[in-house]
């Protein structure tokens, strides 16, 4: 496409995006720069509170090792959960691409994303009745095997791992599924025809072509992840304090939300950092 | 035949997946028909919680309204949404980087804190609370997921076939309608998808900004953990699930979603 | 400033929306705390013709920016007693005027003189409801109720013991475990220590009464702390749980029912506080679990097993209360960041 816009393109271009992005200016973008300038306050500039410029909140990250321990704990969460959704959904997504055919294709799709429209509370506290000790999980397999199980997977980080999981599989299916539905099937058969191994089909072709659904689902995954702190909370217990954790603390348990604000832009700050670093080395996979 | 076996393996695959995203979407169903309070095992069945929640106007209220708000959120965010990835993808101008860049703020900073921003910041403007507020957060939160998912599509589609639409004389308005969008009508489906399951799970904004007795069912949800919530809310969710995989399923027979190029 | 302006549009804005005279009161509370009883608000309707609408808040501080955030928008608001000063120092709630109080009379001097409740030397907070925040043991564990503290530290019971995920409350708890002052802790270091150790024998934490319920249901805690009117009620539901208050002492609490200074209808919320104070309704919500009264005669009108004069009716177990003053926000602070210190370290 050319450097040069002509003047019709340009009010195209404002035309489709201005109302998309107008709206989160006003919904979103606006609210979050009060809360970023909120974040270089004493305190809160609320009835007759007395506050003052200051960088003390950012200061406070470095302070103690809470924070960075923490940070560090969920970014380690968010790349556990990704890379198991990515795993786990990926081939699935595959075998509804590729591998069913006609009308039943579409229905198991739907399938695949309706749990997502139950609410995420209720589906948290079901899977701490499957996970818990004498729960669904450890009655289910004590009556199949012929031996005695004590299943309790409740309050760790497995069940932390499972409850996200759960959580955000959708969006990769779903995103891998658009990307390889696109791939001409043609494509896939010259390969073969070629000689090529069904790895190299898959390492070549496949893959590079489906990298942009993937990679979005995978952002979509591990993004909301490192800030989480409703799954951690409930299924992880003891183990459950996470970053988003102390976060959310700020904000309602001690009405510091300057604090709150500042350790919120610094999770921003490094998931966009992570994801600048990872998105030259990804694009190289992609050629 | 060549891959039957691989074929079979990947589709054992896909039951045990289904099976695993449906396993808490049972339990829930199942402890809906449980006598227990707080989910005790072993199993008694009873039908009391759906007898209880037929007398319960305020959760049958806050269901309806939840559905309600999800509709117009998703017809909202999805036609936004849709028309600036087509600008995002067709165009190349200044700042492209930079738009895409801040799609991703509204999904990394929990929404606790955008919702607490949207309060400060619409009562401050005057906005106040209601339903028109908790809509166009609930639009601001799912266009980004909106965006992103119908951009991912647009990313396999072949530029050529729009050049050549336009070759043979096509306007660019004609290229759109004919070419661009019959290729990502299964993105913007999955985005309108996203955009409904963002906002009928949404607690955050819609506790903040709903108005009281206006409450959303996961503000229900969630405010009644402290008093102890009841199996009238799997009652209810299973209601919902069953009614929309109703739905769903009919509109996939009838329509050709994700269907042949 | 210009902060200030935005903050007065606001005001202006929020109240013009509501100036239209109409006898629904709002009342902001904890959800399922006596207040929103159907029984109770639809009685109160037929009496007096007005209506009742609820919002919840899920904690103190929660409740305090709905104040700020919403001026007008409530006209009855629940506070602990530590938290009245701060409210009334904000100018978030005005004066109660006693004389439309007629069961102001029944309260005992003591409650009504609280120092809390009278911050800014008026009577800012009708004293409604009062517990403890002690422990609960569940009895399929215990042949006999536990009469120390030290129970939480006792390693028959590791893995089974719960506490809420609440750093105030934690710091309290411990600080009563190391025989300290709650509201003037003069040793962090010990209480930091005695988290320190009880961390591992920790199950979970908990943070709802509706959480507490189920643990206990399922079988996973043997020991956990609890606030009395959520034991009267676990009881009242059929768990098998003791609430105990050990010889070290537990944490009191104070409940106020105030009246917002932006609310423009005084006279209904007036009345309807008087109706939650009135004895008729505390005795029928004690029987379904329900804090303490601070009403005298019905605290009296109780039945004699009540759980509410059995345990808290005790002199001996009041004598061993330590009640909840405010915390500084410098202190909170503090409390927050040892909590979550010991937390992160898991």
């Amino acid at each position: 496409m050319s450097a040069r816009l002509a003047n019709h393109d340009r009010l195209r271009i404002v035309g489709l995006l201005s109302p998309a992005y107008l709206w989160l200016t006003v919904a979103i973008f606006l609210p979050l720069s009060a809360m970023f300038y909120f974040s270089f306050l004493s305190d809160v500039p609320f009835g007759n509170t007395e506050w003052t410029y200051t960088t003390e909140n950012y200061a406070a990250f470095f302070q103690t090792s809470t924070y960075a321990t923490l940070l560090w704990k969920s970014i380690r969460l968010g790349l556990i959960v990704t890379v198991i959704a990515v795993l786990v959904g990926f081939p699935c997504a595959y075998v509804l691409a590729k591998v069913i055919k006609g009308r039943s294709r579409e229905a198991l799709f739907l399938l695949v994303i309706l749990p997502f429209w139950s609410n995420s509370l209720v589906r948290i506290f079901s899977w701490a009745i499957v996970l818990r000790g004498n729960g669904v999980l450890d009655l289910g397999l004590n009556a199949i095997l012929p031996f005695e199980v004590d299943v309790n997977l409740m309050f760790s980080t497995p069940a932390i791992v499972i409850g996200l999981v759960h959580s955000y599989l959708p969006y990769v299916i779903l995103t891998c599924y658009l990307a390889l539905q696109a791939i001409d099937d043609n494509l896939i058969d010259a390969a073969r025809s070629m000689g090529a191994s069904k790895f190299t089909i898959l390492w070549r072709v496949i893959l590079p072509l489906s990298l942009p659904g993937l990679l979005a689902g995978a952002v979509l995954i591990f993004v909301p992840v490192v800030g989480s702190f409703m799954e951690p909370r409930i299924l992880g217990g003891r183990v459950g304090t996470y970053y988003g954790t102390v976060i959310e603390d700020q904000f309602v348990a001690v009405f510091n939300w300057p604090l709150g604000a500042a350790l919120s832009f610094i999770l921003l700050a490094v998931v966009l950092l992570i994801l600048a670093v990872a998105s030259p080395v990804l694009k190289r996979a992609q050629t | 035949m060549r891959g039957t076996f691989l074929a079979r393996l990947g589709k054992l695959w896909l039951a045990c997946i289904l099976f695993f995203l449906y396993a808490p979407i049972l339990v829930m169903a199942f402890m809906s028909f449980n006598a227990s309070q707080y989910y005790q095992l072993p199993f008694e069945f009873s039908l009391k919680w759906y007898e209880k929640l037929a007398g319960n106007s305020e959760i049958i209220d806050a269901a309806t309204r939840s559905v309600g708000i999800a509709l117009v959120t998703t017809l909202i965010a999805t036609i936004l949404g849709t028309a600036a990835s087509v600008a995002l993808f067709r165009f190349e101008f200044r700042g492209k980087r930079f738009l895409q860049i801040m799609l991703f703020p509204p999904i990394a900073i929990p929404w606790l804190i955008t919702g607490t921003a949207m309060l400060i910041f619409f009562f401050g403007v005057g906005l106040g609370r209601g339903t028109p507020s908790v809509i166009i957060g609930h639009v601001a939160l799912a266009l980004p997921y909106v965006i992103v998912v119908v951009s991912a599509r647009l990313a396999t589609f072949d530029a050529t076939l729009e050049e050549a639409a336009r070759s043979l004389g096509a306007d660019s308005w004609t290229v759109t309608r004919r070419v661009t969008l019959p290729w990502i009508s299964s993105g913007i489906i999955a985005g309108a998808l996203f955009a409904f399951a963002v906002s009928f799970d949404q607690f955050v904004v819609s506790y903040f900004l709903s108005e009281p007795g206006d409450s959303t069912l996961p503000v229900l949800i969630y405010t009644s953990i402290r008093k102890g919530f009841t199996p009238e809310i799997n009652a209810v969710s299973t209601i919902i699930i069953v009614i929309s995989m109703a739905v769903m399923l009919i509109a996939a027979r009838f329509s050709n979603f994700g269907g042949e190029r | 400033m210009k902060n200030k302006h935005l903050f007065v549009t606001a005001i202006a804005a929020v109240l013009s929306v509501s100036s239209a005279q109409a006898d629904e009161i709002r009342v902001l509370n904890w959800q399922g705390y006596g207040t929103d009883l159907d029984w109770a608000v639809s009685e109160f309707s037929d009496a007096t013709g007005h209506t009742v609408v609820h919002e919840y808040f899920n904690s103190e501080q929660e409740m305090l920016t709905k104040l700020r955030t919403n001026p007008g928008a409530y006209d009855v608001v629940l506070i602990n007693a530590a938290f009245t000063p701060q409210s009334q120092s904000e100018g978030l709630i005005g004066p109660i005027d006693t004389s439309k109080i007629a069961n102001l009379g029944d309260v005992p001097a003591d409650l009504i003189g609280n120092q809390d409740l009278n911050a800014g030397g008026a009577l800012h907070g009708v004293p409604w409801t009062w517990g403890l925040t002690s422990f609960a043991v569940n009895r399929n564990d215990f042949a006999e109720a536990p009469t120390s503290i030290e129970v939480f530290w006792d390693d028959n019971f590791k893995g089974k013991v719960s506490i809420r995920d609440d750093a105030l409350e934690a710091v309290q708890f411990a600080a009563i475990a190391t025989g300290q002052n709650i509201n003037d802790i003069s040793d962090l270091d010990a209480v930091e220590a005695k988290l320190a150790a009880l961390m591992p024998q920790i199950k979970t934490y908990w943070g709802s009464e509706n959480d507490w319920n189920q643990f206990m249901a399922a079988g996973d805690l043997s020991v956990a702390t609890f606030w009395s009117g959520s034991a009267s009620r676990s009881m009242s539901a059929g768990l098998p749980v003791q609430f105990v208050v050990p010889q070290e002492g537990a944490i009191g609490w104070l409940d106020g029912l105030s009246i917002p200074s932006s609310s423009t209808k005084q006279d209904a919320a007036h009345a309807f506080i008087n109706w939650m104070i009135d004895p008729d309704f505390y005795v029928r919500w004690a029987a379904e679990g329900a804090p303490a009264s601070a009403n005298a005669k019905a605290a009296a009108a109780l039945p004699d097993d009540a759980f509410n004069k059995r345990v808290l009716g005790d002199p001996e177990v009041v004598a061993r209360v330590q009640f909840q003053r405010p915390v500084s926000d410098e202190n909170r602070e503090k409390y927050l960041e040892l909590w979550q210190g010991l937390k992160a370290a898991q």
